[in-house]
């Protein structure tokens, strides 16, 4: 049995927050296998967009489909098929490295054998072996987004949310979160992931939206070599605003 | 399942703060020395009390009085443990992640609640240890005991679910811990000015916690008391749900 290739839908999903709208009509798709770089200024609705996608935030108009289901009417749907890096990768800071990656797998469903693999497959894949029995609130901003990528990516997601995942990184860490990013896509991982920062996009990403004022203003396919082409029209949707 | 996972979480993190522990360390301390004190003064009056016919025994002058003094703690010790139960979640940005695993609003403050309930029974374990110890060399009222014992866990339960309806809507932890400790003393003495008055059998004094724990203290198990606690538990449970499901729909 083949899975249908889109994996996700958006159908004028719309969402006010403290009384503005934050996004307004968003239509979007995005298929198995695919990085979809969401690109915006501050306040162009980046993070309502993906926090509506993860499930922490219900749409006020419109729908949101995952797998072909409205997530609305089943909204534990994304417990299974998305993992989720918010922005500031919230972590328990009393808990150790291991304690988090065992309760997002319980969160998740996981136990027992299934758990412990996934745990060590998080663990190898991401380095966090001589991290294991440390605290969150002592690891580095590095380290914590590393640790909050294997907690997203411990139940094997269909579908990868990540909220400028680049922040706070190094040069090096940049690179192996790319590096990470290229090897979900090839597995079939949906990605989707929202930066400020064009390089990340065209460096990893097969297609790009632009939102604006909460509303989708551009969506193409990036052909690799465009980085230029890409700057003047995320330059143009940005400084209209400011013109305006 | 999920709320397994949920209490599992909680309880391990409550287990690892300082602060579990140092309430606890407290408050046991206290009502050790209270416990030593009661027992002396029940000690030298044993002969005296002997020669009553109905005198008070030992459970009602140490065990039950040893209780009462953990229901004045505990005013104090669940609000400041409940406290950041769901306010340090939604501040730290991890009520939205619980949210964006799938969770029911419900699997969320049942699983928080179950933890502070554990935590609260083994306290109240802990501090009932004291007066058993002295089983086997006293004559112990069981009956009366028990029904303090049940008191004691109604009123903890209750005001677990009071701590975590507070939780869920004050916006940091410190303001929860205050309007909790506020509506549990209000909820105690309600009824002072009314009894001051010389009213007892009115609406006000049905609504106070008082007129229901006081019964229980004395070994009379009345179903109106069990009721009472287990609505006030059940309406500020139902609360705090209602609060977390609508975290999705207001941000």
């Amino acid at each position: 049995m083949t899975l249908p290739q889109t994996l996700l839908k958006l159908e004028q999903a719309s969402r006010r927050r403290a009384g503005r709208p934050a996004v307004q009509g968003l239509s979007l798709v995005l298929e198995r296998g695919q990085v979809l770089g969401l690109l915006g200024v501050n306040g162009a609705g980046k993070s309502t967009t993906l926090s509506m996608i993860a499930g922490a935030l219900a749409p006020d108009g419109g729908h949101i489909l995952l797998d072909g289901v409205d997530l609305a009417e089943h909204p534990a749907l994304v417990r299974r098929l998305v993992g989720w890096l918010p922005e500031r990768a919230p972590l328990w800071q009393e808990l150790t490295v291991g304690e988090h990656l065992d309760a997002h797998g319980r969160l998740r469903g996981l136990n027992g054998a299934a758990l412990k693999q996934a745990r060590t497959r998080m663990v190898e894949r991401l380095e966090l072996g001589p991290l294991e029995r440390r605290l969150a609130g002592v690891l580095s901003q590095g380290q914590r987004q590393r640790l909050g990528l294997a907690c997203a990516l411990l139940h094997q997601p269909a579908l990868l949310v990540l909220d400028e995942p680049g922040n706070a990184l190094d040069p090096v860490q940049v690179a192996a979160l790319r590096g990470l990013i290229r090897e979900q896509a090839a597995a079939g991982t949906a990605v989707i992931l929202s930066t400020h920062v064009l390089a990340e996009v065209t460096a990893v990403c097969d297609r790009v939206a632009i939102l604006h004022d909460g509303t989708l203003r551009y969506e193409g396919t990036l052909a690799g070599d465009d980085h230029a082409a890409l700057e003047r029209q995320f330059f143009a949707i940005a400084t209209a605003r400011a013109a305006a | 399942m999920s709320v397994l996972a949920v209490t599992r979480l909680e309880l391990r993190r409550l287990f690892v703060r300082p602060l579990a522990w140092v309430l606890g360390a407290s408050t046991l301390a206290w009502l050790a020395w209270n416990f030593t004190l009661m027992l002396g003064s029940f000690l030298a009056a044993q002969i005296r009390l002997a020669a009553l016919p109905d005198g008070p025994g030992y459970t009602d002058l140490v065990a039950v009085p040893l209780l009462a003094k953990l229901a004045e703690l505990a005013f104090l010790v669940v609000p400041l443990l409940s406290m950041s139960a769901l306010a340090g979640e939604r501040r730290e940005g991890r009520l939205a992640l619980l949210l964006g695993m799938g969770l029911k609003p419900s699997h969320i403050v049942l699983g928080k609640y179950a933890a502070l309930l554990v935590w609260l029974l083994a306290w109240l374990a802990l501090v009932l240890a004291m007066p058993l110890a002295l089983a086997h060399a006293t004559a112990i009222d069981w009956g009366k005991l028990a029904a303090a014992a049940l008191g004691m866990a109604l009123l903890l339960a209750s005001l677990a679910a009071l701590g975590l309806a507070c939780s869920a809507v004050a916006s940091h932890p410190a303001i929860a811990a205050a309007v909790a400790l506020v509506l549990t003393l209000a909820l105690m003495w309600l009824n002072l000015g009314a009894q001051m008055a010389g009213v007892d059998d009115g609406a006000i004094n049905w609504l106070a916690m008082s007129s229901h724990l006081q019964p229980l203290l004395r070994g009379l198990v009345a179903s109106p008391d069990v009721v009472w606690f287990v609505l006030l538990a059940t309406v500020c449970l139902a609360l705090a749900i209602r609060r977390v499901a609508a975290e999705r729909e207001r941000g």
